[in-house]
């Protein structure tokens, strides 16, 4: 699951970027708004985690840019303010949820699976086809109720399938999706996965299509 | 706080006693030009009764006028006496007197006299014929002129007194009706928020004498606003400041705990020193914003050189200059004197310095100065690093405000300086620094200082 985390100041980003990749997430970190919305209008992020006192661009700007634009990327906002008008414009220029420094790693993580899992109309926490179920906040797997052991990335790669049943995801979504801009992407590593998550999960969950990409029917009973 | 009084009362009670006072001088000017007219008047009268008396007993027809007189005045008295006199070969004999006469004291000159005359004061007039056989003496009592004079100086009087009062009402009436935009200021003053002060509504006209009030009302309104407005800011500015490194060191220690290397364990703990070093850095900045208050000041501080405390800040910042590789030189003009605390301009010398040594880059230049100027001394730091945009230059001093380089700085450095120089009359000039090989400036801080009071 790829975040943007945009926070000038470097100590908070460094914590938080690293805190957030420990949970299972792809975290691009930017220290300002101009670049945030440059990243904001070429590539998809399943969230931002947003500071307001940013430099060149305040962060209430690059939330009202983003929502000017109809994207609906959840959005989380990291504040020192804690006055009711402050929280109240943030919500009201569109932003999904407010969290107030100091705050706990925990709270953001799980405010973050919140905001993914209203973002895909989805009321209940835990995602499940046939007799496969993937716990987020758990970041554990169960086949007819049995553990499955798999590795981070083949996780993160079977969340965002089960998170977009039945619509075909394109290798460079789902590769936008699962690393940051400094991780470097060997040319097969999906092709990896896919065969890894087929042999644990068995073949007739995640299907192949020809020259686009990869889907899971919602109906699939592997 | 003196015993408050009502404008109203004042003016009614300065109003009316001014109008009865000049009304009374006048009604005594108006006697006695009454009286004096009277006297003019009545003693043209005295002359003509005479005169003609005078012409009646010259040609003998005295006895018969007398018997007519007298019977004349048994109807209409007449408010004139008179006597008559003959000079009949020396002796003087009394021809005819006027009614219920008792006859003059003798003695009487000729023209006029005053004197007593039946236990009242009378005004004579006597007169004879070029022969001196004949003499008239006609007389008539002072009060009757007196009256005269007295009624036209009442007739001024009555209607006045009688007005005095309606002109008091009127006066209290209009007073009242004019002093009530007063009241309505008053009411708007009172209906003021405290938490939400709003300049009041200057739309109702105002007599030019109340609204000034108004106008330095809503001006310190304004000031009073600016004030809370400042606080407010630096209450979220604070607020910003002191729980973004607590947000940090808490992720941090968090990520340090669940580390699964031993190196990202490693790293997450030396950002926690980073972030304990920054806040304590932000702490001490506060508590030194906080201790530069006039109130710890006491007396007003001597005048003291500054040199030797420059060098000692420079000695101070030397080794952290030069592990940089920049060069620190000081320049200081001997003489300078200067009112201010020395532990504030230690502050102030130390901040400057700092923010030159922290952000001029590697191998710059910071020239510090000591300068004699026309109203005083001035005390420079300038560095030949990046500069600070002019834009951003005026709000630099504000708190919490930092420059745009990437730094670690908590944004309180200049806003210090600029209160010490607010504190001892000083002004922080921001400007072009030391020339750069491209062309550009570096930054530079002045802190001009006024020339201390002669001592007395």
């Amino acid at each position: 699951m790829r975040i943007l985390l945009v926070e000038d100041d470097r100590l908070l980003g460094d914590g938080l970027q690293a805190g957030l990749t420990q949970a299972g997430y792809a975290v691009d970190w930017l220290r300002d708004g101009e670049a945030a919305v440059t990243a904001l209008s070429t590539e998809s992020f399943a969230a931002v985690v947003l500071d307001l006192g940013l430099p060149k661009r305040d962060g209430l700007s690059v939330l009202q840019w983003l929502r000017g634009r109809h994207d609906a990327t959840p959005v989380l906002i990291l504040t020192a303010r804690d006055q009711l008008e402050d929280k109240v414009r943030g919500l009201d220029l569109g932003a999904d949820d407010y969290v107030l420094k100091p705050f706990d790693l925990d709270e953001i993580t799980a405010r973050l699976r919140a905001l993914v899992r209203r973002a895909h109309g989805r009321p209940e926490p835990v995602l499940a086809v046939g007799e496969i179920e993937l716990n987020p906040a758990a970041r554990s797997v169960t086949r007819g109720g049995q553990a499955v052991e798999l590795t981070p990335r083949e996780f993160d790669l079977l969340h965002l399938l089960l998170e977009n049943t039945d619509r075909v995801l394109t290798r460079r979504t789902l590769e936008e999706q699962l690393y940051t801009w400094n991780e470097a992407v060997d040319s097969n590593a999906l092709e990896v996965h896919i065969h890894h998550l087929r042999k644990k999960l068995g073949n007739d969950l995640i299907r192949t299509v020809r020259g686009v990409g990869y889907m899971v029917p919602a109906g699939a009973t592997p | 706080m003196s015993r408050p009084y009502s404008l109203r009362r004042r003016l009614v009670w300065l109003l009316t006693g001014s109008v009865a006072a000049i009304w009374l001088l006048s009604a005594l000017v108006v006697y006695q030009r009454a009286h004096h007219e009277a006297d003019e008047l009545l003693d043209d009268q005295l002359t003509q009764v005479a005169d003609t008396l005078l012409a009646i007993v010259a040609a003998g027809e005295v006895e018969h006028f007398a018997k007519e007189l007298q019977d004349h005045s048994h109807h209409n008295p007449v408010p004139i006496a008179f006597e008559v006199w003959h000079d009949d070969d020396g002796r003087m004999l009394r021809l005819a007197t006027s009614m219920g006469h008792a006859g003059f004291e003798s003695g009487i000159g000729p023209g006029f006299s005053e004197r007593q005359y039946e236990g009242a004061r009378w005004r004579f007039y006597a007169v004879q014929d070029p022969d001196a056989e004949y003499r008239v003496v006609v007389g008539q009592a002072h009060a009757a002129r007196e009256g005269l004079a007295r009624e036209i100086g009442l007739s001024l009087l009555i209607p006045a007194a009688l007005a005095l009062p309606l002109m008091a009402l009127a006066v209290w009436w209009g007073i009242g009706r004019n002093l009530r935009p007063v009241d309505t200021v008053a009411h708007q003053v009172g209906a003021l928020d405290v938490q939400a002060l709003t300049p009041l509504d200057e739309s109702p006209a105002l007599p030019e004498e109340i609204a000034p009030l108004r106008t330095a009302l809503n001006a310190l309104i304004r000031r009073v606003n600016e004030a809370f407005e400042n606080e407010r800011r630096f209450t979220a500015d604070a607020a910003h400041e002191l729980r973004t490194p607590l947000a940090a060191l808490k992720v941090q220690t968090q990520v340090a705990l669940r580390a699964q290397t031993a190196d990202s364990q490693q790293h997450a703990l030396a950002q926690v020193i980073v972030g304990v070093d920054r806040m304590t850095h932000l702490v001490e900045q506060l508590l030194t914003l906080a201790r530069v208050d006039p109130a710890t000041q006491g007396s007003p501080p001597a005048p003291l050189d500054p040199a030797e405390i420059v060098a000692t800040v420079c000695e101070e910042l030397l080794p952290q200059a030069q592990r940089q590789g920049q060069t620190l030189t000081v320049d200081a003009a001997a003489g300078c004197r200067i009112a201010i605390t020395a532990a504030w301009l230690q502050v102030a010398v130390r901040n400057l310095l700092d923010n030159a040594v922290h952000y001029a880059g590697e191998g710059a230049r910071i020239d510090v100065h000591i300068a004699h100027r026309e109203t005083g001394c001035a005390i420079t730091v300038a560095d030949d690093g990046p500069g600070v945009a002019p834009a951003l230059r005026s709000q630099l001093s504000a708190r919490f405000v930092r420059g745009e380089v990437e730094n670690e700085g908590c944004g309180l450095g200049l806003s210090i300086v600029a209160r010490i120089a607010a504190l001892s009359h000083a002004q922080l000039e921001l400007g072009d620094g030391l020339p750069r090989a491209d062309g550009g400036h570096g930054f530079a801080a002045t802190l001009h200082f006024s020339a201390p009071a002669a001592p007395t």
